[in-house]
């Protein structure tokens, strides 16, 4: 019997997905007001289970009981009706519609007259969000294709809003959003709270979920472990409960000072760009992780399509001191050893309806060519097979589609295949966007092999702790100009960075 | 944030304009001053009324990610339908002859591709020899029995000419423009083509949709049937495939307007570019210039050339 304590109560949840038991008995309760989190390793069943409370899935067996009532939403629509709405870890727009078309998509009738969509309602209802929960105002005007990862995010969390949600569920969500926008969820959650409705989220930086949660529930392998209350518990608790071992080592440095080689791999001159960076000159050294930090829109991710080719250059020039020429566009980079992996792993990054091992195998083609430009099947398979394990990816096997892996385990494809090539120079945007402890401790650890043998690392990140862990140097943007340039060293300080990018 | 002002973008706009104008002033001097003429644009415009209902059914079917080559079969053998019921019924004969075989057979194609998941394009294939093949038999059959192919006689092809070709036209710039950009069924067919995952997740109910996509794609290949026995007084029956050629002009047209769209909303495009298409075919003929061949090497230019600006482009994200 449910008890009324609860707003939402789940028993038994059991859900497959062919021979994986994704949820195992989950039983669940969570009281209004309450903001929970949800830890676990990638694949550890998180999303899932948030996908069948949002509608998103069915579930096979169990029982899940909302304010007293069955509940078993048949969409995700079904689920905005019974007033729970999700912000997917995935990106969830239609790229060729307008923002403000894209919150309201799939109940447009709320913003008809006549039977007509009034673009005029559209804009009333955004504004009256906006107004409803501080948001931060964004141009609806404009095709979501054409916005970037972080705004797209916010128009994402505009249409879970327009649901009046009683219960809001934030699937990775911090991971696509710089510092301010950070704030601004936070703020966003307390307000939930007072209101005394709830928030169930995912968020791989552990720190920050003790900081937001009241509670946070455990999953590994598919059950739910435990529910502990999160000021009684420590970050190194949390994540030994999540892997089920200790994580063993810092997760970053713990050196206190630059350490790379003089010679210098990448030059970047005097550059503008037609994006609109501008005066952009730095170097990159052998065996250095440099750092890129800034607020959203201070030009931070251009600087990874800067260095591979993929920007126009208005004037300066990027050049590889390695080959000795000027990267003009990806081929260059790629067919001298320089790879990128980009924030916008789904849009940018990866073929999502190919399988994982099109996906690892694609950058390292040139390397399997044989006679009369034949691809080798047998060192293509190797590539694939030994990638997938070298890399933990969580799969029925190589020839499983993109599209069905969790987010973490996407991640690994998209950093792995560049990690396994031979490269002098790696390009990775938010490396550990939606990787659990676990995996981001296995990454970081790639990344300081990877640069002890003198692989020069641009490292751009919205994570400060990130950079302060990692980097060797650390460039400060804003407004698509460099600001600041930090060596390792007394002033690798979160205040004092912040202070620079604000 | 401050906006730039683009002065390169307004010079080659300008200089687009003023090689605009000099090319028409000078096919006018070639043509002996009758390329500018009222009557002669008149002429122009009523013939861009066919592929421009076909371009906006192409423009649904497009936005749905749905390739269909069986439109042309469809505006034949609904035009032969439509003929046929003319002469019986009059013009509103005409009418619901051309809009129930546009809307029946496009409707058809669509539970064919959502029920067997084959490709749209491969499906297509098959379902205009099918319609070929129908047109043909029906021919042969009035044939047989000593009657001529269908000729829809003069007193009800009113649709076809002055003014009620233009009255008609503008019915549709208005349904076109309301269905595509002022409801949930435009939106959602939008969306659908898209991505269709994204679209399931936000609730839209995606085998409906793209019913519904059918039928209003249909509808404007019925306007094209009925307008083009009305314009034309017969539909000939294709075979072998050749009826895909009948649409290329409409499809040069969804190109083109889809470079133009960045500017001008498409459905406004595309009647915008089966005119200035048909101008330049007029153009021709007034020079000259051998129908069937060098035309046809122009059209097919033009397609080449706006499906290649189309895909320029193209961007997925920028910011």
């Amino acid at each position: 019997m449910a008890n009324s304590e609860y707003i939402l109560d789940i028993r038994k949840l059991n859900k497959s997905f062919g021979p994986t038991h994704a949820n195992v008995n989950i039983d669940f309760q969570l009281k209004a007001g309450e903001v929970r989190g949800l830890a676990g390793e990638n694949g550890s069943g998180k999303s899932t289970l948030l996908s069948q409370i949002a509608g998103m899935y069915g579930y096979d067996s169990g029982e899940m009981i909302l304010k007293g009532e069955p509940y078993k939403p048949s969409s995700p629509v079904d689920a905005n009706n019974h007033k729970i709405a999700i912000v997917v870890q995935e990106l969830g727009m239609i790229s060729n519609l307008p923002a403000g078309v894209n919150i309201f998509l799939g109940k447009t009738k709320k913003c008809t007259k006549f039977g007509l969509i009034n673009n005029g309602l559209i804009k009333k209802e955004a504004a009256q969000l906006a107004e409803r929960w501080n948001m931060p105002k964004i141009d609806l005007n404009i095709p979501a294709g054409y916005m970037n990862i972080e705004h797209r995010k916010m128009v994402e969390l505009y249409r879970a809003l327009s649901a009046d949600p009683d219960i809001l569920i934030l699937d990775e969500v911090t991971q696509s959003l710089s510092q301010d926008n950070r704030k601004f969820l936070y703020g966003l959650i307390e307000q939930f709270k007072a209101e005394g409705r709830s928030v169930i989220l995912i968020s791989h930086d552990i720190e920050e979920m003790i900081d937001i949660t009241d509670t946070i529930s455990i999953l590994r392998d598919g059950e739910l472990l435990e529910t502990v209350n999160s000021s009684e518990i420590t970050s190194d608790d949390l994540k030994q409960k999540m892997v089920g071992r200790k994580i063993e080592g810092d997760y970053y440095r713990s050196d206190n000072a630059p350490d790379y080689h003089d010679e210098v791999l990448l030059k970047v001159q005097d550059v503008d760009t037609e994006a609109g960076l501008e005066n952009i000159s730095f170097e990159l050294h052998k065996g250095e992780i440099l750092g890129f930090c800034g607020l959203s829109d201070s030009g931070i991710h251009d600087i990874g399509k800067l260095a591979y080719g993929l920007e126009k250059l208005k004037k300066g020039r990027v050049h590889l001191a390695t080959a000795d020429i000027d990267i003009k566009n990806q081929e260059d980079a790629l067919s001298h050893r320089v790879g990128y992996a980009p924030k916008d792993r789904d849009t940018d990054a990866l073929m999502m309806d190919a399988t994982i091992w099109d996906n690892f195998t694609l950058p390292s083609l040139q390397e399997v060519k044989g006679p009369v430009a034949k691809l080798s099947t047998a060192k293509m398979n190797k590539i694939a097979e030994d990638a997938v394990v070298e890399y933990q990816v969580k799969c029925t096997s190589s020839q499983q589609t993109m599209r069905e892996l969790s987010g973490g385990n996407k991640q690994k494809v998209n950093l792995g295949r560049w990690m396994l090539k031979d490269l002098d120079v790696l390009i990775v945007d938010c490396p550990t966007r939606g990787v659990d402890v676990g995996v981001k401790a296995y990454l970081y650890g790639c990344l300081r092999a990877a640069k002890a043998n003198n692989l020069g690392i641009l490292m751009i990140t919205d994570e400060l702790a990130e950079a302060i862990g990692m980097c060797d140097n650390i460039i400060v943007m804003k407004d698509n100009r460099i600001v600041k340039e930090i060596e390792r060293g007394p002033e690798f300080k979160e205040e004092i960075i912040i202070e620079v990018m604000i | 944030m401050k906006k730039k002002t683009n002065i390169k973008g307004i010079v080659i706009l300008i200089a687009v304009i003023v090689v605009i104008i000099a090319g028409v002033l000078v096919i006018n001097h070639l043509c002996d001053n009758r390329f500018l003429t009222v009557s002669n644009w008149l002429l122009i415009v009523a013939g861009a009324a066919v592929p421009t209902f076909t371009a906006w059914g192409l423009s649904f079917l497009f936005a749905a990610s749905v390739t269909d080559f069986s439109i042309g079969a469809i505006v034949i053998l609904g035009g032969t339908m439509a003929g046929t019921l003319g002469n019986i019924m009059g013009i509103p004969g005409v009418i619901i002859g051309g809009l129930s075989v546009g809307i029946a057979l496009t409707l058809i194609n669509f539970l064919i591709f959502n029920i067997t998941k084959i490709p749209s394009w491969i499906a297509g294939m098959g379902m205009t020899l099918i319609y070929e093949c129908a047109g043909v038999v029906y021919s042969n059959t009035r044939l047989a029995h000593g009657k001529q192919v269908v000729q829809l006689e003069n007193q009800y092809r009113a649709l076809g000419m002055s003014p009620w070709i233009y009255v008609v036209l503008v019915i549709g710039v208005v349904i076109a423009y309301i269905l595509y950009n002022k409801t949930s069924i435009g939106v959602n067919i939008r969306a659908v083509g898209n991505n269709r995952h994204v679209a399931k997740q936000m609730g839209i109910p995606i085998v409906k949709t793209l019913i519904l996509c059918g039928v209003i794609a249909g509808f404007f290949f019925g306007c094209s049937c009925f307008l083009n026995e009305s314009y034309a007084g017969r539909s000939i029956a294709a075979s072998g495939l050749t009826s895909i050629s009948s649409i290329f002009q409409s499809l040069a047209a969804v190109l083109l307007a889809q470079v133009m769209q960045k500017k001008i909303n498409i459905v406004f495009a595309i009647p915008i570019a089966t005119i200035l298409i048909t101008a330049i075919f007029n153009a021709q003929t007034q020079l000259g210039v051998q129908s069937g061949t060098w035309q046809q090497v122009v059209l097919g230019a033009i397609v080449i050339i706006f499906g290649v600006i189309a895909q320029r482009g193209t961007k997925g994200v920028v910011k």
